[in-house]
């Protein structure tokens, strides 16, 4: 009995013995795997993974795995040159696995997101404000105040006011008309907001009279874009010759948008059928528009008027002016149900041609009613090539597609400015993504930061506008970042991100030491695990606010596991 | 106000046309010896005659874009030569607002606007009120029951937060918010009605008319109305005020009057955020709609005093 113990003890012995040589010569993933403890309680790293079936399910994205504790690769179905610029964008920061699980996508992780940022949500008063605390343990430099209040107001006038009378240290988006004033005001600083952006007249072709290509011709010839730009944008707007601007490399490949010509605009009008009647008028519509300022349509009351006035007095259409509440405005313009002219524009979200190209002229877009194959097959071509150069007569055949075939009207290319006090330090604010007030040097502990409007939600995954983007930026990170003054991207809780030779495939080496806001510590498996709730639909914690995830699907084309 | 109204009674109609003219005369010489009410009739003749010659007192078409025209810049301040401003540029005298049309030419057309929401808000609440609250006092019992609790339960909504859930069905626009306001306003006048037919249906005239085989239908509408409606007046004069303010605060939030019609609310709306840079495109279309509320209430209040013995007695001690 005591021998065959002993024999069962040596056995024993030698299979442990045997497995910890076996770990310890294995592959290089393996074994920072096996050494590396998750979370600090000494457990094995096992690497997670979302992937899809196969690419037949529409999407860009096959899998995302985490390889071992700091390394995520991404696999794609196709090369996306832009993927570093997209993987920057905020709707993609990183959350903890666990929290994530833990909320089921809903409750806490809504208003109050677990992220590794330099702020953490302390408070959020519904209708006043979202106060923030400075996280200690942060991976990088400390922020200059030690807590943040962000407020809302609609109106400028009132945002410009809190300015001045000293209980705001930021405001953004002040009225171009206010510009003078605060540059004269040496208690002030005016703060361009560099964004490239474009603002458009839409046309739905699935309604008549603008499912005829030589009316929105017209349009297209008909307005006197010059004379909005001349006197309803602020100084530095320019007139779009193409959709995207000219700063995004290959936005203004192909010809220059039509010039405004009315003898020729109006013997389009009579061609095709729509004489003037008795009172000068050849037929009547609508101009749907939504009245919240944005950098590229900073007044939008007003220039719906002037184009009402441009498209009677030049082109004898009559248009009655429809303001409608913004999130409608968006649902119904997004999905091609608005009848007649609808006045939207643009943002860019990371600094590539396919951010405003392929968005909205691409192959399932509805905004413009049905989708123009001679345009969305030259950007999916064009989406596909790195090299700026190669993909250079791609979009040139793209644009002038555009050109020919007007889903809309190019207008301007606006810019806008922010505010802040003189006594402000850093005030800046970037042409991508929102200002981080960790750079915000107050004097004091407190910075206070006034937007236009409050956030919808706070989980960045769940969100589009901006207002609800910025204040969940100061909490969560994504893998990439953008400059502060540039579209550069460079490493944030990546510390790269590199590409086989097609850009199929992309590998990111994640930084370590960092530390989530709850203490847990910061591994691949949180990448994998906060990229696969936006992605996957059938993730339990697919849920959010709205349930959109709406970059997720439109970023990388569909979502995994998509309901039909 | 209304139930001050409920008391009021004008002498029935009567064959003896000289004592209805001394009654009218009285109540006349009531109301021309009250300064204020004067003054707001004064203010009102006015407005009623710049609305009417808007287009011949306004310099320019309200609608006309300057642009090209003229040597003017966005939200120009008021230029009045007779203040200093130089003869070479042109004259604006409440300067040019954010789509470069002249601001006084846009007050002064905006007055038409007003005045006719207001006598058309006032004008449908009138007729739609008149006849519920007729046919709810002259019935009684439980046709009064059910019209009155109807009547309470659109009067327990704040007035102005029914006409914005009433314009979010309608669809936004000024004819909607005009049939908005109306609705709103109509309890109020049914009120005042049925209190007066209540009153006037008990008097002997009424009785008489009866007892002589007048039907119904005479008896209300003969008989009894016409001398019920005195409170009516006091009513829907105070009413315009109050529904041109509304009118104008429905515009201002951008669901009353559309772009480009001068209604003085949209005006002030659409400049809001320019309250600093331009305080004159706020100032203007504010003050139009003070002075025109005031007009409207120095009249009613002259009216009522007017028209009521009982205050015409305390004002003569």
């Amino acid at each position: 009995m005591r021998k065959s113990t002993l024999l069962k003890l040596l056995t024993f012995g030698l299979l442990l013995s045997l497995m910890l040589v076996a770990c310890g010569n294995g592959d290089e993933t393996e074994a920072a795997a096996t050494t590396a403890p998750d979370e600090g309680d000494g457990e094995e790293f096992v690497g997670t993974s979302v992937s899809a079936e196969s690419c037949d399910y529409g999407g860009k994205i096959l899998s995302i795995e985490a390889v071992d504790e700091l390394t995520v690769v991404f696999t794609l179905c196709s090369p996306d040159p832009a993927f570093p610029g997209k993987a920057a964008f905020t709707p993609f920061g990183i959350l903890p696995a666990e929290f994530i699980a833990a909320t089921g996508g809903t409750g806490d992780i809504l208003e109050q997101p677990v992220g590794t940022g330099p702020y953490m949500v302390s408070d959020w008063v519904r209708g006043e404000s979202v106060t923030y605390t400075r996280f200690d343990d942060y991976w990088g430099d400390a922020p200059a105040a030690e807590t943040v209040v962000l407020r809302w107001n609609a109106e400028s006038a009132a945002r410009l006011l809190e300015l001045q009378a000293g209980t705001a240290d930021m405001v953004t988006l002040v009225s171009k008309d206010d510009f003078q004033a605060i540059e004269d005001d040496p208690n002030l600083q005016l703060i361009p907001v560099p964004n490239p952006n474009i603002f458009y007249i839409g046309f739905t072709n699935t309604f008549a009279p603008w499912d005829n290509v030589d009316v929105r011709r017209a349009v297209g010839m008909g307005i006197d874009r010059q004379r909005i730009v001349d006197n309803f944008y602020p100084p530095g707007s320019e007139v779009a010759s193409h959709f995207t601007p000219c700063s995004i490399p290959n936005g203004c490949a192909g010809d220059e948008w039509y010039e405004f010509d009315l003898e020729a605009a109006n013997a389009l009008l009579d061609d095709a059928g729509f004489p003037r009647d008795e009172n000068g008028v050849r037929f009547t519509t609508s101009i749907y528009f939504r009245d919240v300022v944005r950098v590229y349509l900073p007044q939008a009351p007003i220039v719906a008027v002037e184009i009402q006035t441009q498209l009677l007095e030049n082109l004898g259409i009559d248009a009655e002016v429809v303001e409608m509440e913004s999130g409608e405005f968006i649902t119904e313009s997004g999905n091609g149900r608005l009848d007649g002219l609808h006045l939207l524009g643009w943002g860019a979200d990371y600094p590539h041609v396919t951010n405003f190209l392929d968005f909205h002229f691409g192959r399932i877009g509805t905004q413009f009613g049905d989708s123009y194959p001679d345009v969305y097959e030259q950007l999916e071509a064009g989406a596909q090539i790195g090299d700026e150069a190669a993909a250079q007569s791609i979009y040139e055949a793209a644009n002038n597609a555009i050109r020919e075939l007007l889903p809309m009207v190019p207008i301007a290319h606006g810019t806008a400015a922010d505010a802040a006090l003189a006594s402000l330090g850093g005030a800046y604010t970037p042409p991508f993504g929102a200002t981080q007030f960790m750079y915000l040097d107050p004097g004091d502990d407190t910075l206070v930061y006034v937007q236009n409007a409050e956030p919808i939600g706070l989980w960045c995954a769940d969100m589009t506008d901006g207002e609800s983007l910025r204040p969940c930026q100061q909490v969560v990170e994504t893998l990439l970042e953008y400059g502060q003054d540039s579209g550069e991207v460079h490493g944030e809780l990546a510390t790269s991100c590199t590409s086989n030779d097609d850009g199929s495939v992309w590998t990111c080496a994640l930084r370590s030491g960092v530390l989530f806001h709850d203490g847990s510590s910061f591994d691949a498996n949180d990448v994998v695990a906060s990229w696969a709730v936006g992605l996957d639909m059938a993730n339990p914690s697919h849920v959010g606010s709205t349930g959109d995830f709406f970059y997720f699907g439109y970023l990388w084309d569909s979502f995994i596991n998509a309901e039909d | 106000m209304a139930a001050s109204m409920e008391g009021l009674e004008i002498q029935p109609e009567i064959s003896n046309n000289y004592k209805s003219d001394s009654l009218l005369r009285l109540a006349g010489r009531r109301f021309f010896r009250q300064r204020s009410a004067l003054i707001g009739m004064i203010i009102l003749g006015t407005l009623i005659f710049v609305a009417i010659f808007a287009s011949q007192i306004a310099p320019y078409d309200p609608n006309q874009v300057l642009i090209d025209i003229e040597d003017i810049t966005q939200r120009q301040d008021p230029c009045i030569h007779l203040l200093g401003c130089p003869k070479d540029q042109a004259q604006h005298i409440m300067g040019i607002d954010g789509n470069f049309r002249d601001e006084f030419s846009r007050v002064i057309h905006g007055t038409r606007v007003s005045l006719f929401i207001g006598f058309t808000t006032v004008g449908l609440a009138i007729v739609a009120g008149t006849l519920i609250g007729a046919v709810s006092g002259y019935a009684g019992g439980w046709v009064d029951n059910i019209i009155m609790r109807l009547m309470d339960v659109i009067l327990a909504f704040p007035s102005f937060l029914l006409a914005i859930a009433i314009i979010t069905v309608l669809g936004r626009g000024l004819q909607n918010a005009l049939y908005a306001i109306a609705i709103v306003y109509t309890p109020q006048f049914a009120r005042v009605v049925r209190a007066s037919v209540l009153s006037v249906k008990e008097k002997e005239f009424v009785s008489a008319s009866r007892a002589l085989g007048a039907g119904s239908f005479r008896l209300l509408f003969i008989r009894i109305l016409p001398n019920a409606i005195a409170p009516l007046i006091v009513t829907g004069t105070l009413g315009i005020a109050s529904a041109i303010l509304e009118a104008a605060a429905l515009s201002f939030l951008g669901l009353g009057a559309q772009p480009p019609l001068s209604e003085w609310g949209t005006m002030l709306g659409t400049d809001r955020n320019q309250v600093f840079s331009a305080p004159h495109l706020v100032f203007y279309p504010g003050i139009s709609i003070m002075i025109t509320v005031l007009a409207f209430n120095l009249l009613g209040d002259g009216l009522r005093d007017a028209l009521d013995p009982r205050l015409a007695n305390k004002a003569s001690k």
